[in-house]
């Protein structure tokens, strides 16, 4: 399985990134890391480049809700119909409700969403939904 | 007209520079008083010296910050530059830096030194008539560090590496080789004027479980690429690592070494003095645990025989801290290194040994590169992966060492990657680490990284 990974917009937290990078190898999957400081268009670049099953977002000072508006215009242009959209993290910039923050995301194009969770538990929670729709 | 005094002339020719007088710095700096220059102040020492961080947008409030710290003894003032001014974003600065005069906010992180130029910052230092330090993180800093020496500000901080592989995601690296050339060039000439100039790299790096093997190669070869330009006063530098053994053993290691390759590649003048962090990862919320935090890197600065200690406040957690509690530290902080004087030197001949032989074996591999110039042995040695830090941002760093703790607190290397290390150097490392039963190495390394919390 592959995925692509990183954080989204101008945020340079690296720390969970890498955490992210390892806890996805460990977990056997092929991982094409991105990094910091990355652009939602390319991470669709890097999604068709590398032919990837899974596109996991990550963001820690918030601005993914900015950054990740137009998902739903890059889905439409190219055919991402087998791609697994996921976002986590700390996905507000103020203090925000989980039941406000999930569908908003969700309507976005995201399949998962985690806010403020455990990284294990949303990694669970991705192996879980990709064995559910093999 | 040397190409260096061109490539200068170039450098200040810029819209936000108001005439910039070589002739006039030289003269500035000719006379300057010695108490302006940190390499004097090393020599004349009776203690560690004591330097906080800090730096606002205006004028007015950097002079506070500076009077409250003397009132607190201070012996090294800080300049902490913005984050606009670190990407060569002058406009921006200057946009909130006018911003801040306004409305009386701190727009900015720091304090934007090429707007405010050097004939405004030079009358608060020769105000003050203390030794300054500029801090920043600036893959191209010609432009401030002349602003800088030209304002009287005479130790200046970083490195091609150090403040590119923490701090940037895609900066070139030869580019910030070349463009830290330019700034030992700079430093190592006006140094003929009058006391050194000091230079200090930035051994905390990514702040996030580094292993002393890398953070004292690194060291050790800014140092070589400073001293190699001409370059007569250098600080290397390390953070607390969260085991006091291992501090001491870094710091015995890296002033042995240090002294070591100086006089091989024939700097047998420069002086080089060491500089110890306190604490640089995620701070406690509890403020008393943080006082007591800071007061065992205080006396750990002390047992290692540092030659100057850079503070952190209780307040880290929280943001950056108000100029008042920044003065409280500093003035606990000397209250505690008045017990501390002539402590005896303590070493873990085992340690100190596997330590020396990992530094020596890359380094071996760095020197043995078949490029021509150090510069281009370094880089060439980054892009392979002999030289490879934890967490760094950066796209050029090959991020495959992986590290975590082992019972006593070391940092101890778990995944050597590309590192060129012997089978022995390496065990040594990855036989002390012990994961409990069932426990992965991810959840080891988030529990290590907030081993103060």
């Amino acid at each position: 399985m592959k995925v692509v990974t990183g954080v989204v917009g101008n945020d340079i937290h690296v720390v969970a990134n890498r955490l992210i990078d390892i806890s996805l190898q460990e977990r056997g999957f092929d991982v094409f890391n991105l990094g910091v400081n990355t652009y939602l268009e390319e991470f669709v670049d890097a999604v068709i480049e590398t032919d990837a099953d899974v596109l996991l977002i990550s963001s820690l000072n918030g601005e993914a809700e900015g950054w990740c508006r137009d998902l739903g215009i890059l889905k439409n242009r190219f055919d991402l119909s087998k791609v697994v959209f996921m976002i986590g993290g700390n996905l507000s910039v103020g203090e925000v409700s989980i039941d406000e923050i999930i569908p908003k995301f969700k309507n976005y194009g995201f399949d998962l969403v985690s806010h403020q969770s455990d990284l294990n538990e949303g990694l669970d929670k991705l192996e879980a939904f990709l064995k559910e729709r093999s | 007209m040397t190409l260096l005094q061109r490539e200068r002339e170039i450098i200040v020719s810029n819209e936000y520079i108001d005439n910039f007088d070589f002739d006039e710095v030289k003269e500035f700096i000719k006379g300057a008083s010695k108490n302006l220059f940190i390499s004097h102040k090393f020599k004349t020492r009776d203690n560690i010296l004591v330097q906080p961080r800090g730096g606002f947008p205006t004028y007015d409030k950097v002079f506070e910050l500076y009077g409250e710290f003397k009132a607190s003894n201070v012996d090294v003032l800080p300049l902490t530059i913005d984050s606009n001014t670190r990407l060569n974003d002058y406009a921006m600065a200057k946009k909130m830096l006018a911003l801040s005069e306004e409305n009386d906010t701190n727009m900015l992180n720091g304090y934007p030194l090429v707007n405010h130029g050097y004939r405004t910052t030079r009358k608060m230092m020769v105000h003050y008539d203390t030794p300054v330090s500029l801090r920043h993180g600036t893959p191209d800093a010609r432009l401030l560090i002349e602003t800088a020496l030209a304002s009287g500000i005479f130790e200046i901080e970083g490195g091609p590496i150090t403040y590119l592989l923490p701090y940037s995601k895609n900066f070139p690296l030869d580019k910030a080789f070349l463009y830290w050339k330019y700034v030992e060039r700079v430093c190592a000439e006006y140094s003929k004027l009058n006391e050194p100039i000091n230079r200090e790299s930035f051994g905390p790096l990514s702040a996030t479980l580094q292993p002393p093997a890398i953070v004292i190669v690194i060291q050790l070869l800014e140092m070589l690429l400073s001293l190699e330009e001409g370059v007569k006063s250098f600080s290397v530098s390390f953070s607390q690592t969260g085991s006091m053994n291992q501090d001491i053993v870094s710091s015995n290691v890296i002033k042995k070494l240090a002294r070591k390759y100086a006089d091989k590649f024939g700097h047998d003048d420069a002086v080089i003095n060491l500089v110890y962090h306190q604490w640089m990862g995620a701070f406690p919320y509890n403020k008393t645990y943080s006082d007591s935090l800071i007061n065992t890197s205080t006396v750990i600065a002390a047992m290692v025989g540092a030659d100057k200690i850079i503070t952190k406040t209780r307040d880290e957690a929280f943001g950056i801290p108000t100029k008042e509690s920044n003065a409280q530290a500093v003035a606990n902080v000397k209250y505690t290194l008045n017990m501390l004087k002539g402590l005896p030197n303590v070493h873990d001949e085992a340690e100190e040994q596997n330590l020396t032989l990992q530094v020596d074996e890359i380094l071996e591999a760095v020197f043995n590169d078949s490029a021509d110039t150090l510069w281009r042995k370094v880089f060439n040695s980054i892009k392979k992966g002999y030289i490879d830090i934890p967490f760094s941002p950066h796209i050029i760093n090959n991020n495959q060492v992986i590290t975590v703790r082992d019972d006593k607190g070391n940092i101890r290397i778990y995944n050597k990657g590309n590192l060129p290390l012997s089978q022995k150097s390496f065990e040594f490392d990855r036989e002390k680490i012990r994961l409990s039963k069932g426990e992965s190495v991810v959840e080891k390394i988030i529990q290590d990284i907030g081993v103060m919390l």
